[in-house]
């Protein structure tokens, strides 16, 4: 079941006297459920396209599907909504609240939603339980990284966005936070979408879309998806 | 508690110095506020009650001489509800101390309960009808430390009278002891009221069976105009100096001056306060956003919509002003009654009327919650604009072009490396710089304006007393006197010139403009007085007409040639018609606080108002002020205002 759907995406700034186009003509669809990893350098387009997808920006043309519902339509309000109902966020770098617990920082997104999960669950979920009641500074990277997932999953959405949420870690809480992307995806039938300069993080995705230049330059179904734990970049 | 409060007051807990500041700003603001409004109404409360208590009359009229049955009489008048005659007299009391002038404004009694303006025995005993005593107010015996039971020496038409001093009162007449409107401050210690029982003062004041002072009383509902027309109707005959409303008279117009000072201050210095705190808080809030676009990013990413988080910066305000005006008006309130009590010493009130209105909290509270909440939103309306996508990445550098001076390439090529800095922050932010040099400006202005407002007013002194007035010494007579007088001085006094002048109420009118002055009556070749024109030339007295001071032509709407309707307020003689001699500069103000009753500034020929008002009598005016005095009136009046405004200036 197709759950999003790109056509003909352009997105193009004006820097100065310069038309800087970010995204061309992009178009691909997920299936609900779906690990897809967005693959490219830096500079491809690939967070521009994970922004317009997660409604935080619009395009300059094109359009988006929800399900059926066409985002790039919304006005703020139901863009706001979407974000809120439709859609969890992972960043490189975390971004969680840091005069927030752990514990609050994902309560701090389940308070906004009507039928968030339940809170022990998630944390047991991202292997957070003993430090639950930490602060940011008192966590490391992954742990913060894991405070990022939790609190998108927190609000039970459908369609987990994820921007290098290895970036900023080093290769085993790499490794074992794409392994807890993994096992959301699998246990928990989130859809989800990895972007990320890190070709070998592909090798675990069901679909792989690759993007140079603002274009897609391919999109691939990878038949044999291996876990987290084969990795090795 | 949300998660978005638990950020707030931790955000607060982390920034306690930057919120604290804030607080104590508002909380001075709210309890001068709040002590301020709280004590004007409760010394306003006692005002009343005061008032209430003694009777305090509605119309005071001050006649030449009226019969008490025609006193009485006025009962009948519509409208009014009880009157009571006194006589009043102005007599020097014989101390030792013969550099300092002290009088005492001696006022009959009758002493019954039903009496207006009744005097509220503070200590002492009540006065008897067959003995020489009387009650002193109560802020002359305190500056002169005489007690009930001491006794008091004064000279009545040339006698002496030696008084027991049977009791110290208080009036509400003479709240604000004042000696009339030309004085510019009390003079507790100078200027005195005693009251003595009516046969006694009958038996040592040659007026027969008159009254030359009326107090009326009005009936609920009376028309006063109507009312004050019939009574002035009636008394006509008997030569009215003065009638002046509830409104005017002295020192219930200078307390009410007093009071709305109060209200105005504790209206307006708030303000300035809750303004600071909220430019304040506008300030802190508008860094705050900036600082945070990340986490408003992440939070509208999250899925928080514009208003969740503008409330959420707003709250932060809102608690300043809620936390602010709840301590500071609860401080007002601890305050208010140390205030109210020291304003009732201040204006000798015998009665405290304290109440702790709880309203003032709220009110507090919701003036300050207001001011912070529209600083907050203005403070923090950038949430609006931070799109989400964008926050996440770094803000791109203001756009940079030249600034006005790098032009100038001879002076710009000079410059070191970090001064160009200095001058490009400072053209670049022009808002900033604007705003830095309005305060500079501001407290240079105000220090400035502080340090040279003394020399102004010397200056101002000076010149008044060396071109305007040059007279050493004014003697005023309680009487007319014959122009003899002036001649006797000669003999009694060791003087280089002396000459009389005659000074009385009129009502001038022109078309429907109506105003009632104080008319002076000067020789045509006065060497005392001098008067210069609009365009600052020299002129003399002229042979007819009168000089009218700048105001009054404005008042009245008149110019040079303009006839002006003259009405004796003390005489039956028709009105006269005069015309307008010229407009004169207004010279320094005899009396800083000018009344609406009392506006002054109006002179005639010496002949004019000789005709219109008697035949060679030389008006009187009681006491003798000199030119030292009134300098160092004026001197109190200043360090005064400079003790009442330096805690303003401070702030």
């Amino acid at each position: 079941m197709e759950i999003l759907r790109v056509e003909n995406l352009c997105k193009s700034y004006q820097m100065g006297e310069v038309e800087v186009k970010a995204l061309t003509d992009a178009s691909f669809s997920v299936e609900k459920g779906e690990f897809v990893v967005v693959l490219g350098p830096s500079g491809s387009g690939k967070s521009t396209l994970l922004n317009i997808i997660g409604g935080m920006d619009s395009p300059t043309s094109g359009k988006v599907f929800f399900k059926d519902e066409e985002i790039t339509g919304f006005d703020d309000k139901k863009l706001t909504e979407y974000r809120r109902k439709r859609v969890g966020f992972v960043f490189q770098y975390y971004n969680v609240m840091a005069n927030l617990t752990a514990e609050e920082n994902v309560e701090l997104a389940m308070e906004i939603v009507e039928n968030p999960l339940p809170i022990d669950e998630v944390i047991e979920a991202v292997g957070l339980s003993s430090r639950r009641d930490h602060f940011p500074s008192q966590l490391s990277g992954g742990e913060q990284q894991r405070v990022s997932i939790a609190r998108a999953i927190a609000k039970n959405p459908e369609l987990l966005l994820c921007d290098e949420p290895t970036g900023a870690l080093d290769y085993n809480t790499g490794i074992s936070i794409m392994a807890l992307l993994s096992k959301l995806n699998r246990e928990m039938g989130k859809t989800l979408i990895v972007i990320t300069h890190n070709s070998d993080i592909a090798l675990m995705a069901d679909r792989v879309i690759r993007m140079r230049s603002g274009q897609i330059i391919e999109n691939t179904v990878n038949e044999n998806p291996i876990n987290a734990e084969e990795i090795k970049w | 508690m949300t998660k978005m409060d638990l950020m707030l007051v931790r955000m607060i807990k982390n920034s306690k110095s930057q919120f604290l500041a804030v607080l104590i700003i508002i909380i001075t603001g709210i309890c001068v506020y709040t002590s301020m409004s709280m004590a004007s109404a409760n010394l306003s409360d006692t005002l009343d009650t005061y008032y209430e208590e003694n009777r305090f009359p509605h119309l005071f009229v001050q006649v030449l001489g009226v019969p008490v049955q025609v006193a009485e009489r006025l009962e009948r008048v519509e409208g009014v509800g009880k009157v009571t005659g006194s006589l009043v007299m102005d007599v020097p009391v014989l101390t030792e101390d013969t550099e300092k002038r002290k009088t005492l404004r001696l006022i009959t009694i009758k002493g019954d309960e039903q009496e207006l303006s009744r005097s509220t025995l503070l200590s002492g005993r009540a006065l008897s009808d067959n003995r020489k005593e009387i009650w002193l107010i109560n802020q002359y015996a305190k500056a002169n430390g005489i007690k009930a039971g001491d006794e008091i020496r004064v000279q009545i038409s040339g006698a002496d009278y030696t008084m027991e001093v049977a009791g110290i009162v208080a009036n509400p007449e003479y709240i604000y002891l004042l000696e009339s409107s030309q004085s510019i401050m009390p003079d507790d210690e100078g200027f005195g009221i005693g009251y003595l029982k009516e046969p006694l003062g009958r038996l040592i004041v040659d007026e027969g069976q008159n009254y030359n002072y009326i107090r009326i009383e009005y009936e609920p509902g009376a028309k006063e105009e109507a009312l004050i027309e019939a009574v002035e109707a009636q008394l006509k005959p008997y030569g009215i100096i003065s009638s002046v409303k509830r409104e005017d008279q002295l020192s219930n117009a200078m307390i009410q001056e007093e009071l709305l000072n109060l209200r105005r201050l504790s209206d307006s210095l708030p303000l300035l306060f809750l303004f600071v705190a909220g430019f304040i808080l506008m300030m802190i809030l508008s860094r705050m956003v900036k600082k945070d676009r990340l986490k408003i990013g992440i939070l509208k990413a999250i899925g928080y919509d514009n208003q969740q988080i503008l409330l959420h910066y707003v709250k932060y305000a809102v608690m300043a002003g809620l936390a602010g005006g709840l301590l500071g008006s609860t401080l007002g309130m601890a305050l208010a009654g140390a205030m109210t009590k020291l304003y009732l010493e201040f204006f000798n009130l015998p009665l405290l009327t304290v109440n702790f209105d709880i309203t003032y909290i709220f009110k507090a509270m919701f003036l300050a919650a207001l001011f912070c909440l529209i600083s907050g939103v203005v403070g923090a309306r950038g949430v609006l604009k931070i799109a989400p996508s964008e926050s996440m990445r770094e803000e791109p550098p203001k756009k940079g072009k030249r600034i006005l001076l790098e032009r100038v390439h001879f002076l710009w090529k000079r410059f070191s490396f970090s001064r160009k800095l200095v001058m490009k922050n400072v053209f670049r932010n022009k808002k900033r710089t604007a705003f830095v040099i309005s305060g500079v400006a501001l407290t240079y202005g105000m220090i400035l304006f502080t340090v040279t407002m003394p020399s102004v007013v010397d200056q101002m002194m000076n010149l008044h007393f060396t071109e305007f007035q040059k007279m050493d010494y004014n003697i005023g007579f309680y009487k007319p006197v014959d122009e003899r007088a002036v001649r006797d001085l000669y003999h009694i006094i060791p003087i280089d010139h002396a000459e009389g002048k005659i000074e009385y109420p009129f009502e001038l009118s022109r078309g429907h403009r109506e105003v009632t002055v104080n008319i002076l009556g000067l020789k045509k070749d006065t060497q005392f007085y001098s008067f210069k024109d609009t365009s600052n030339r020299m002129i003399s007295m002229p042979e007819r007409g009168i000089l009218l001071s700048e105001n009054l032509a404005k008042t009245l709407k008149a110019e040079k040639g303009d006839l002006i309707r003259i009405r004796s307020l003390l005489t039956e003689k028709e009105d006269v018609e005069i015309p307008v001699a010229g407009v004169v500069k207004q010279s320094l103000g005899m009396n800083l606080k000018s009344m609406r009753a009392q506006l002054s500034g109006l002179e005639a020929s010496y002949a004019m108002a000789k005709e219109t008002v008697s035949k060679n009598k030389i008006l009187y005016e009681q006491g003798v002020l000199s030119r030292q005095e009134y300098d160092r009136a004026v001197t109190a009046e200043r360090e005064l205002a400079a003790q009442i405004s330096s805690p303003a200036i401070f702030y």
